[in-house]
């Protein structure tokens, strides 16, 4: 186990966003946190990666220095302005102490099909390379567990793809994937767990099939509107 | 790191071209232009370091102010509080190679001024205003960090950049006297860095040294009063993105 959150509660202007959460991240599967907009995804997630802390509740990692064990892909694309794909990395690998060679930052612009746009600034990318770019950023310190913030919004079909090719193959090779999405179908392909989060707490989790059939629905996107239409919404 | 980071922070830097233009090419021509119209020494000389101090305000405090509110706004911050790496560790960093892009710019618009007007200058000269402006630059620049953490969107880069260096610069010595207008204008002016700034710069060349403690003390007391400032009210991430949070909090 690499992340155990225990009761973790969180409140803004008075109104409590998060009730209570109980979760824990393994190691090497891909879980997905999915849920309606503001049902706290994200809050749960900047709380886990130290973005934001919780009120109440606590979070225990399987490391003492576990941010630089993690990853993590934000919704926004933050890079230097005026610095190509290949010195955005190099400058982001060196937040984290290390000290990469050539060779080592090609390998991650390959994996993240970004070598031939090395030479390229950041601002002029398009929307999916940045995308790429920001995921290739979030794996330029080798981390053991990778948080990807809805890593295929507004892409075409095509960038989609890839994205999901490139999340397997980081599985493959043994990393742990924690990432949100609101496309089931996305889930249902890529999740080994799922974590359903709604109006502040958990209402569903384990592996997407199990909790088909325990729900008895046929997919995850029918699981997910009878949950959430339970909830409230 | 250091390295990585400094040249990366100097790369980013020198490809600001709207920057470099404000802080070189427009002092650049400028400077020319009134040399050759203003043709008495004293004038000259006026010129010369009165267009290297705005060279200075140009370059430490708009550039900055814009390079750090491009850098929150794209979720830099967000990410680098992520990272082993302090951030107040980068900012010295970045600090650091922007004073020195800077100082290479100020001396280039200087010697510029000095060979183009042939004014004299012994070489002891030369190295004191090289250290004025190390500390011209790092006191302007810590100035326009504060503006970076005010302003709510680039319009009001502008506009609060302008609401402090244009009374600075008016309110001086820079370009003319200030033998003839009311007290208050004279009294605001000496409590402004640029002033002292402007003076020491003027008085290294005249070989009068006297304005140089001032000049140093000034710019030291506004760098520290920056830079607690800049402290104080530095932010992670943008105002709008979190209004938008908020709002979609309040929404659910």
């Amino acid at each position: 186990m690499l992340i155990q959150a225990k009761n973790l509660r969180k409140s803004y202007n008075k109104r409590q966003i998060i009730k209570g959460i109980n979760f824990e991240i393994h190691s090497n599967e891909i879980l997905a946190v999915i849920g309606p907009n503001g049902a706290g995804k994200s809050t749960t997630l900047e709380m886990v990666i130290g973005l934001r802390k919780a009120d109440v509740g606590e979070i225990n990692y399987w490391v003492n220095n576990y941010k630089e064990k993690i990853g993590i892909q934000l919704q926004s694309f933050p890079f230097f302005v005026g610095l190509n794909s290949y010195e955005n990395l190099m400058l982001f690998a060196s937040f984290y102490k290390r000290k990469l060679t050539e060779k080592e930052v090609n390998e991650v612009l390959k994996m993240c099909g970004l070598y031939h746009l090395r030479k390229t600034d950041a601002s002029k990318l398009s929307g999916g390379q940045q995308k790429r770019l920001a995921i290739a950023i979030a794996l330029i310190h080798n981390p053991e567990l990778i948080f990807l913030d809805e890593p295929t919004a507004a892409l075409d079909p095509r960038a989609r793809q890839e994205i999901h090719e490139l999340i397997k193959h980081l599985h493959q090779q043994g990393k742990t994937v924690v990432f949100t999405s609101h496309d089931m179908a996305e889930v249902e392909k890529l999740a080994t767990r799922i974590i359903m989060i709604d109006q502040g707490k958990i209402i569903a989790q384990g592996e997407p099939e199990k909790l088909c059939k325990t729900h008895n629905v046929l997919n995850l996107e029918e699981l997910y509107l009878q949950l959430t239409k339970k909830g409230g919404n | 790191m250091f390295q990585v980071i400094f040249k990366s922070m100097l790369s980013t830097s020198i490809r600001d071209k709207i920057t470099l233009f404000y802080s070189l090419a427009f002092p650049l021509m400028l400077m020319i232009g009134l040399g050759y119209y203003f043709n008495e020494d004293y004038q000259q000389l006026n010129i010369v370091t009165g267009i290297a101090a705005i060279s200075t305000i140009f370059w430490g405090m708009q550039g900055i102010a814009f390079q750090v509110y491009v850098q929150r706004n794209k979720g830099v911050y967000k990410l680098l509080k992520l990272t082993p790496m302090p951030l107040f560790s980068f900012i010295s960093i970045m600090v650091l190679a922007r004073t020195f892009i800077g100082v290479i710019i100020n001396v280039i618009v200087w010697l510029v001024g000095v060979f183009a007007f042939s004014i004299d200058v012994t070489f002891s000269a030369f190295l004191n205003t090289f250290l004025l402006m190390i500390a011209g630059t790092l006191c302007f620049t810590s100035i326009g960090f504060v503006i970076s953490n005010l302003a709510r969107n680039e319009a009001q880069i502008n506009m609060f950049s302008n609401l402090i260096q244009l009374p600075m610069i008016f309110m001086s010595e820079a370009f003319y006297s200030l033998k003839n207008v009311p007290e208050w204008v004279v009294f605001i002016g000496k409590m402004l860095p640029f002033e002292h700034y402007v003076k020491a710069l003027r008085g290294l060349i005249l070989e009068s040294h006297n304005t140089l403690l001032s000049g140093y003390s000034t710019l030291i007391i506004y760098l520290v009063l920056a830079l607690c400032l800049s402290i104080i009210t530095f932010k992670w991430d943008n105002d709008q993105e979190r209004k938008k949070l908020k709002r979609s909090r309040l929404a659910s």
